[in-house]
């Protein structure tokens, strides 16, 4: 009888058995999480840099810790990175992330239409992929290059961003009380051609002190979505986000900037099109006779996308950037040899593919510049066939014919990297 | 229209010699039926949801997010989002999807990455690729449009009917047929085998627990499994509710970078 009983009831335990899954997260009492990881990384140069001794382009072990607490209609939330640089010999702290975010229902009238996320935070918006016009949010240009993940490439500011939802139209504005510039190339990861110099220089320059701008930054989208296209307007009051003016004295300095756009993004066929427009006007040189200065410019950007078959993505993008007179700017510069054509456009093209269950990713993406004669191709492998480990591997290539065009100038800095990273 | 018996027109005298339970089939209102029943119950909902994914070497991998449903029309378009919270690389990704019935219209999909605050918009894919990974295509999720397929009543028995189902193009799928078991009391399809070539069944899809929950009943667990390899996946749910009375405003792009909390604890 017994022996019976166990017979039957056998299936029903290797049933129950294949269905405990653990206790599920989250449990409606526990009002925080935590979560994060660690990581290895690792990257060398494929050539010598002969301005840089070290062939490392990235080493570092670098964990993150991202805590969020829910309060009962709004969050604050906690994200920082702990890393050792091991190209700079340095040990970093980068908070991405202090904010409280939440709807202003029943804190301010009308509330019910607004979110505000104010604090330490990272932003973006646009319709680019890799290509930025109307964002002027900060960029990591040196951990894009050096292979950190593609996360890293937008850097936080602090800063408060307030919502608006309407039938009319959606608004978002932020406010960035401390001027927050990109995290530029400046010659201590990898060198850069300096047209005064006339050659490649690393310097490891910071723009601080005084040189730096003591205004807000202001950025504004209005943005609305009608039968699956979204349009939004831009406008940016503030800096050049990299110190691509010179002082008076020859140093490297922000100069205002303000910036207007719009865009687009809908379904085309069986893909996506994207359409963008920016209007750079650089306010300390109306004319463009300001060789120390950057001309304003006219930036354009149309983008298509389409999966090419099973798992298999496949994008193209033409960005045109037209400097505004041009004349002036050749006629007054200090080294007309080294500006840039007109009329600058580059070519993108994306690759993207999924394996063995999305467990591997494979990405290519070139920029070429067809006015410059250069490029950047990114190559990238991730593999995470569990949920506690990710393999990454990639390599960023630049090329090009002439040393002072803007992606062959790093044709040095092109480098191998390997990561791996481990959540808990 | 498909059926399996010519529509019977004997006139009332004739109803009392035919049984109910030998009642004349209309094929397609049985698959509207069906198909109304497991992906359109109430006008919206919200559930949690989890997947244990098993590899063919038995490694696992966990997804947890919470799923929101408003229907449009019934049988018609939908709006969806799903909030995922585990593992922690996807920790607070949301995708949202606004899926279009019509065979002309494609989904519009989103998805944000809360890391470098994209929305992400994602061009129309191929519907038969996994979903987050799993063994569900992104199409046993959404729903396969039933106008995709001809059915054919192949057996019905005491607790089931069984159809097959042929796709009207071929060459958009990767299987030849599959064989769907409706459940005649709730009217859920409860296991689906697909077919390649004559006699292949390589991949199945079953309902293993089934509750009624405010009256619709409901799969509460699920699973996919891939037949050649051995891998599959589960799928769980809880807190369940219908009819909560979702507005359609918590469907945009305001509640992918701030989600709607009151919804989801």
């Amino acid at each position: 009888m017994s022996l019976t009983l166990f017979i039957l009831s056998m299936p029903i335990f290797a049933q129950d058995d294949e269905w405990d899954m653990g206790d599920w997260e989250e449990e409606t009492t526990q009002d925080y999480r935590i979560s994060g990881f660690f990581e290895v990384a690792a990257g060398l140069r494929i050539s010598d840099d002969p301005l840089i001794s070290k062939d490392m382009s990235l080493g570092e072990l670098r964990a993150q810790f991202q805590f969020d607490y829910d309060l009962s209609a709004s969050r604050l939330s906690l994200n920082a990175d702990a890393y050792y640089d091991g190209v700079l010999d340095q040990t970093k702290i980068q908070v991405r992330e202090a904010a409280w975010q939440g709807s202003l229902a029943n804190i301010i009238p009308f509330g019910e239409h607004f979110d505000l996320k104010i604090g330490q935070q990272v932003l973006t918006w646009g319709t680019g992929d890799y290509v930025f016009l109307n964002d002027l949010f900060p960029k990591d240009f040196q951990s894009f290059f050096a292979g950190r993940d593609d996360e890293y490439l937008k850097a936080p500011s602090l800063s408060a961003k307030l919502s608006g939802f309407f039938d009319l139209v959606n608004i978002d504005v932020v406010i960035t009380p401390e001027f927050t510039p990109d995290n530029y190339i400046n010659g201590d990861y990898f060198s850069f051609f300096s047209p005064v110099a006339g050659q490649q220089v690393a310097p490891g320059f910071d723009v601080a002190g005084e040189r730096l701008p003591d205004s807000p930054e202001y950025a504004l989208r209005l943005f609305k979505s009608v039968q699956g296209t979204e349009y939004a307007l831009y406008a940016y009051d503030g800096y050049h986000k990299t110190p691509n003016s010179l002082s008076e004295t020859f140093l490297p300095s922000f100069s205002k900037l303000r910036v207007y756009g719009a865009s687009l993004r809908t379904t085309l066929g069986k893909g996506l099109v994207n359409a963008e427009y920016a209007y750079y006007d650089s306010r300390e040189d109306k004319n463009g006779n300001d060789p120390l200065i950057p001309n304003s410019q006219s930036r354009w950007l149309i983008g298509y996308e389409q999966e090419l078959v099973k798992n298999l993505t496949g994008s193209l993008q033409w960005y045109l950037e037209r400097t505004e007179d041009y004349s002036s700017l050749i006629d007054n510069s200090l080294a007309p040899e080294y500006e840039v054509a007109r009329s600058r456009v580059w070519l993108t093209q994306r690759l993207s593919y999924r394996a063995m269950q999305q467990t591997l990713t494979l990405n290519a993406f070139n920029f070429y510049s067809s006015s410059d004669g250069d490029g950047y191709l990114k190559l990238n492998a991730d593999y995470s066939p569990v949920d506690e480990w990710r393999l990454s591997a990639g390599l960023n290539f630049f090329y090009g014919d002439e040393p002072w065009t803007f992606f062959n100038q790093f044709e040095d800095a092109s480098n191998m990297y390997l990561r791996f990273r481990y959540f808990y | 229209m498909l059926k399996l018996f010519p529509r019977v027109t004997l006139g009332l005298c004739c109803l009392g010699l035919i049984s109910a339970a030998h009642a004349e089939i209309d094929v397609n209102d049985l698959v509207k039926e069906s198909e109304k029943v497991a992906y359109y119950s109430g006008d919206d909902g919200r559930s949690d949801a989890r997947m244990m994914i098993v590899d063919s070497q038995g490694r696992k991998q966990m997804r947890q997010f919470t799923i929101l449903r408003k229907d449009v029309t019934d049988n018609g378009d939908q709006q969806m989002m799903v909030f995922f919270s585990r593992p922690s690389d996807v920790k607070d990704t949301v995708f949202r999807v606004e899926k279009h019935a019509s065979l002309d219209q494609d989904d519009d999909r989103w998805l944000y990455l809360p890391a470098l605050d994209l929305v992400k918009r994602i061009s129309a894919g191929d519907k038969r690729t996994s979903f987050v990974g799993s063994h569900f295509f992104y199409e046993d999720v959404s729903g396969r449009a039933i106008t995709e397929d001809s059915f054919v009543l192949e057996q019905e028995t005491d607790t089931q009917y069984i159809l097959k189902a042929t796709p009207k193009k071929p060459d958009s799928v990767e299987f030849d047929y599959y064989r769907v078991s409706i459940d005649k009391t709730s009217k859920l399809p409860v296991l689906i085998d697909f077919f390649k070539g004559e006699n292949d069944n390589y991949r199945r899809v079953e309902a293993v627990q089934i509750e009624e929950i405010q009256g619709f009943p409901t799969v509460v667990r699920s699973k996919v499994s891939d037949l050649t390899s051995g891998a599959y996946t589960l799928m769980e749910f809880r807190n369940i509710s219908y009819d909560i009375g979702l507005d359609s405003d918590v469907f945009s792009e305001r509640s992918l970078r701030n989600p709607p909390r009151q919804w989801l604890d």
